[in-house]
């Protein structure tokens, strides 16, 4: 190959110099001789190695979407496998389980029917068993020696009966001793360092009603110091029983251990023979099984699949990033394509050259990518580390699948990007190499203008009409189709709008920026294909930004409104906890007894089954029900609701054919089946949905009977500032001090959306610094190419200072361009789907959060000039000579 | 010399008619410029003082690498000397911060380039005020006018650039140029990009914005014909003047260009 010999030409001459034009016409001479292979071959690993910082800047968004990928799967994949390890690790003794056989519960609360102590005799009778415990468990919240709850923020708040035998129990006790007298209690070490609650010292725990324990032994889950980020109490048996199980004489299972020569398989075919009703027997393997599938579908799943939705949409965003700038590099390179086909290479060649180009940067990036994605993780982990949840087994776990999703990612969304470009660049006349071609003004084509009207129309008529048709969640499907047809429609449709928006949003410049301003305007609008493409990129980001914002926003007006509507007392007392222990029951009848409350009403969820199928229900007190909220009663007294009576939505009662006075057969999570007589139908379901069980009829069926909610009204003549003081009182001594108002209340829940938002913007910040670089690229690859220009500009009198304010507007048009149109879009999109859920979700009310949306136009504005600043010092540092003298 | 010349940029009144030693619009002294260090240093220019009168076509002229372009864009402001000083009336550019350069090229000095000398995204109007505008002033109406009609470019103000000939987007390189009255208007190769005949016609339009409204040109060459419509031929070699011509003919500045190739 005749170009080797000169291989270390570029990389000399471009270090000093950046990429200019000169080494256009060098590629193919003297070339000729070469097979026609090899020298495309050269060709391409030229203008790669030429134009290396231009696609280094284009390899930076690939890179930051493949890190993301690849990151999540890594962090996914870390914690599995540690969790794995941890669930192998607790029930490493345990050849069999012994428990209750039916299942209950949502995904923070499941619970099992509890099973009669008598069953550990027999299950010790059988044959093959060498040791058998019995098992307590449930959940208890520590209170730190400053007062405050530890843990309940999401990871669970373990507890149960300390087990002696110690290969049936994964703790250790690592100080003190085991329980043995009523109040004394093992704690994991994790919570005793963090709760300052060393051996010897006194607490409570709310199991939620306030238990006065002493710490007596601390001890480490197999060899760290907590099961993951959980807390871990453990009672006597005889403790556990009582403020775990509800009752004495019942437990959660038996743990149990073979004899050898007994396999687990063996074991549990002859536990399950002798087994009485209710009751079941699985291996140890299965409850590992069990524990991760759990783990996965109750966290590690959602998670990993939220974090991808967004790894998702960053490399979308970058998919358009890096087609914009292939497009520019290929339209500034058009007079080397063409003088490549004046001298003889077909148009395959060049379409093959351009694309290999894209194959290295796609390759390039992704290896640096899957680089920075495993490091990612593993900061990330660190991060977890040191904020105190620490995963169990801290090796990073790279699956090759994981390697081979992150490259195949990165190839292709680059290879897709460049197709384009490509396919253009080849399309390029010979004759163009002896004329000038400096712009490439297409992007306004009648065809490209008729398609993008009818896709976005069709987009929109989709939404539109699963938003005005409503009701159920297949709307919500079609809406999601409408949503990609109007993104589709848009970016097809963007070229053609881009020049009359451009020259729209910088109609002011001129008067606010003078000359500067009007020239930042043209060039805004010089280039419609260029940019809309680098608007695009923004566009699809604050899209989703905005889409969420609506979101929320409506979601908020609707929990107001519910709120408003429906909450008629005074006082709240809300359960703060995620996964806690939530209120105790007690403390309502504390707060009934002031006689500054007139009512008080403690309300709970929970889970039924009827006619076999789960129904989430509401558990309250039907005394004062009325009093404290308006669930709109159509029939029946909900007040008046009998131990074995019920209250039924009417919506519910439609649906279901329930009439007032009919039994309906409830399962409750200890097993047993009660008929319950509809005694009253309501409108309002929002609040507390479709069934509302009074506690008497409830109560006894629950181990651990939790609040999550206290209504309070006060007494007559009574202000609420004096009410909420007494019932503060009471409150702090329960452990619950968060006594708000009506308003505090329904506000601290709308609260509680905002903080979703929040992790939903922090996910998208990746994908609008990857737009945003987009912008910075583009620009920068704009004032490469009119460097004469700016020269002339600068010949002529421009001051540096006019030079920077004429780039970084320009700047801010695309920026605020490609914003509006994301807000545009996410605010539509935002109200098709509210609308076609509205009624299934609890989403009734749309509205348009403006103050919030112009705060992301103003935002997006801003990101403008922070993506400006390099190129517009770039182009006032244009050496003016250079310019207009070079050739 | 007619009308219009009464009153410099700076309002302060000037001798209509040629005063015996003419006043200098723009000069050089012993103007030095190196490029490169040691044994790889060329000198570029080497010592040169010249003045370019005011009201008056001064062409340079000189083979390839003399040196022209260098002195004309360290004249200009656009590059900088390695010693010796550049005046463009009285003021010493070496002094000058590149904000202060700017000030002055956009006030006092106007360009014309062989090639791309016009913002593709402004109308020719706009290109001819461009400078004006840039300082952030009102170009004067009445004078604009005259500029503009004396281009002959009245019916295509609102053309862009690539909607014009190569001719007329050099006419309104030269319009712009005239605009903002300047002191000198520097031109490089003006006619370098053009045929025969639209070049005559521009440099036709430079004599007469010279005799008709007093302009100061300095034109880079190396057309003698161009030269030929200079007042006066400045030749440069090796970065030295060598020779002056007055009242150039095409012949006689060929001959010159003969003798400094021998």
């Amino acid at each position: 190959m005749s170009g080797r010999e000169r291989g270390s030409g570029p990389s000399g001459r471009e270090r000093g110099s950046g990429p200019s034009g000169r080494e256009r016409g060098s590629g193919p001479s003297g070339r000729e001789r070469g097979s026609r292979m090899s020298a495309m071959v050269t060709v391409t690993r030229k203008g790669v190695w030429a134009h290396k910082r231009r696609l280094l800047a284009t390899c930076t968004a690939v890179v930051l979407g493949v890190a993301f990928l690849v990151g999540t799967l890594v962090v996914g994949d870390t914690a599995r496998k540690g969790f794995d390890t941890l669930f192998v690790q607790a029930n490493d003794g345990i050849d069999a389980m012994v428990r209750g056989d039916l299942e209950l519960g949502s995904d923070e609360e499941r619970q099992r029917n509890p099973i009669d102590a008598g069953v550990l005799d027999v299950v010790r009778a059988v044959d093959g068993v060498a040791a058998a415990v019995p098992s307590i468990e449930g959940t208890a919240q520590l209170v730190a020696a400053d007062g405050e709850r530890l843990g309940g923020d999401g990871p669970p708040t373990l507890a149960g009966n300390w087990i002696d035998d110690p290969e049936l129990n994964p703790y250790r006790l690592v100080e003190g001793r085991a329980p043995a007298a009523p109040g004394e209690v093992v704690i994991d070490r994790r919570s005793s360092r963090e709760g300052d609650l060393p051996v010897g010292s006194t607490t409570t725990v709310f199991t939620p009603e306030p238990v006065t324990v002493t710490v007596v032994g601390t001890a480490t889950f197999g060899d760290v110091d907590s099961l993951g980020p959980t807390t871990y109490v453990a009672f006597t048996l005889e403790d556990a029983a009582r403020h775990l199980m509800g009752a004495p004489g019942r437990l959660s299972g038996v743990a149990v251990r073979a004899a050898p020569g007994v396999g687990e398989d063996e074991l549990v075919a002859r536990l399950a023979r002798v087994l009485p009703e209710g009751t079941e027997a699985v291996t140890g393997t299965q409850l590992t099984d069990e524990a991760n599938a759990q783990i996965e579908s109750d966290f590690l799943g959602f998670f990993e699949t939220l974090l991808l939705v967004f790894a998702g949409i960053a490399l979308l965003v970058a998919t358009f990033s890096i087609y914009n700038t292939f497009s520019i590099l290929v339209a500034q390179r058009s007079r080397e394509a063409a003088l490549l086909r004046a001298i003889g290479a077909s148009r395959g060649q060049v379409l093959r050259s351009i694309t290999a180009e894209a194959l290295v940067v796609g390759v390039v990036a992704s290896v640096l990518g899957i680089a920075a994605g495993i490091g990612l993780a593993a900061g990330l982990l660190a991060l977890l580390d040191a904020s105190g949840m620490a995963m169990p087994d801290a090796d990073l776990t790279v699956r090759t699948g994981t390697v081979v999703a992150g490259a195949a990612v990165g190839v292709l969304v680059t290879l897709v990007a460049s197709v384009a470009p490509a396919v253009r660049g080849s399309r390029v006349p010979p004759l163009a190499a002896l004329r000038d071609v400096a712009l490439d003004r297409s992007g306004t084509s009648r065809v490209r203008a008729v398609l993008g009207v009818l896709t976005t129309g069709a987009g929109v008529a989709v939404v539109l009409s699963a938003a005005l048709a409503g009701g159920d969640a297949s709307r919500v499907e079609t809406a999601a189709v409408g949503a990609a047809l109007c993104l589709v429609g848009m970016v097809v449709l963007g070229p053609v709008v881009a020049r009359p928006a451009a020259a729209v949003l910088g109609a002011p410049l001129p008067l606010v920026r003078g000359l500067s301003g009007a020239m930042a305007r043209g060039n805004a609008m010089r280039n419609p294909r260029r940019t809309a493409g680098t608007a695009a990129a923004l566009m699809v980001g604050v899209a989703v930004v905005a889409l969420f914002t609506t979101l929320a926003a409506s979601l908020k007006t609707s929990i107001a409104e519910t709120g408003a509507r429906t909450v008629r007392g005074d006082l709240v007392i809300a359960s703060r906890d995620f996964s806690g222990a939530g209120l105790a029951p007690s403390m309502v009848e504390q707060v009934r007894a002031l006689p500054e409350v007139e009512a008080a009403v403690g309300i709970g969820f929970g889970t039924v089954l009827v006619d076999g199928e789960a129904e989430d229900v509401s558990v309250a007190d039907p005394e004062g029900l009325t009093a404290v909220v308006d669930l709109d009663e159509r029939a029946g007294s909900m007040e008046a609701l009998a131990a074995d009576e019920l209250a039924v939505s009417e919506h519910k009662a439609d649906a279901e054919g329930w009439v007032l006075g009919q039994r309906i057969p409830v399962t409750f999570g200890d097993g047993a089946t009660a008929e319950l007589r509809v005694a009253a139908t309501y409108g309002a379901r929002d609040l507390l949905g479709d069934l509302v069980l009074p506690t008497d009829a409830y109560a006894p069926h629950v181990q651990q009977r939790r609040l999550d909610v206290v209504g309070i009204r006060s007494a007559a003549g009574v202000t609420t500032e004096e009410a909420r003081a007494a019932v503060q009182r009471v409150a702090e001594a329960a452990g619950a001090p968060d006594v708000q108002d009506r308003d505090e209340y329904i506000d601290s829940v709308g609260e509680e959306v905002d903080q979703a938002l929040a992790i939903v913007y922090g996910l998208l910040v990746l994908a609008v610094v990857i737009a945003l670089m987009g912008i910075a690229n583009t620009l920068a690859l704009s004032i490469h190419e009119r460097t004469r220009e700016l020269g002339l500009l600068r010949a002529v009198g421009q001051t540096r200072r006019q030079t920077r304010t004429m780039v970084r507007w320009e700047s801010v048009i695309l920026a605020v361009f490609g914003t509006l149109g994301g807000v545009g879009l996410g605010l539509f999109l935002g109200w098709g789907l509210v609308e076609s859920t509205s009624s299934a979700a609890g989403i009734g009310a749309f509205t348009a959060p403006v103050g919030q949306l112009g705060v992301i136009v103003a935002i997006g504005a801003a990101a403008g000039v922070l993506a400006g600043v390099r190129p517009a010092l770039r182009a006032a540092r244009v050496d003016v000579l250079r310019a207009i003298s070079a050739d | 010399m007619t009308t219009l010349r009464t009153t410099t940029p700076a309002g302060v009144p000037t001798p209509p008619w040629d005063p015996p030693a003419p006043r200098m619009a723009a000069r050089a002294e012993a103007a030095t410029k190196v490029y490169g260090h040691g044994d790889t240093a060329v000198r570029a220019l080497d010592q040169v003082t010249v003045g370019f009168p005011a009201g008056r076509f001064t062409a340079i002229m000189g083979p390839s690498g003399s040196g022209k372009s260098t002195l004309m864009h360290c004249v200009a402001g656009l590059d900088t000397l390695t010693s010796g000083k550049v005046f463009v009336g009285d003021i010493e550019l070496g002094s000058l911060s590149d904000r202060q350069l700017t000030v002055v090229r956009r006030t006092r000095l106007g360009f014309v380039f062989q090639a791309f000398n016009l913002i593709p995204t402004l109308s020719a109007l706009e290109n001819i005020t461009l400078p004006i505008r840039l300082a952030g002033r009102k170009p004067d109406r009445a004078w604009l006018d005259g500029v503009i009609d004396t281009v002959g470019l009245r019916g295509r103000l609102s053309h862009r650039p690539s909607e014009l000939s190569g001719g007329q987007q050099q006419r309104v390189a030269v319009a712009r140029a005239l605009a903002s009255r300047p002191e000198v208007i520097f031109a490089d190769e003006p006619t370098g990009n053009l045929d025969s005949r639209t070049a005559a016609e521009i440099l036709t339009f430079m004599r007469r914005a010279v005799d008709d409204l007093g302009q100061t040109i300095v034109m880079v060459t190396h057309d003698p014909v161009a030269a030929s419509y200079a007042d006066t031929v400045v030749f440069l070699a090796d970065g030295r003047i060598t020779d002056e011509l007055p009242a150039p003919t095409p012949e006689r500045v060929l001959d010159r260009m003969k003798e400094i190739d021998r």
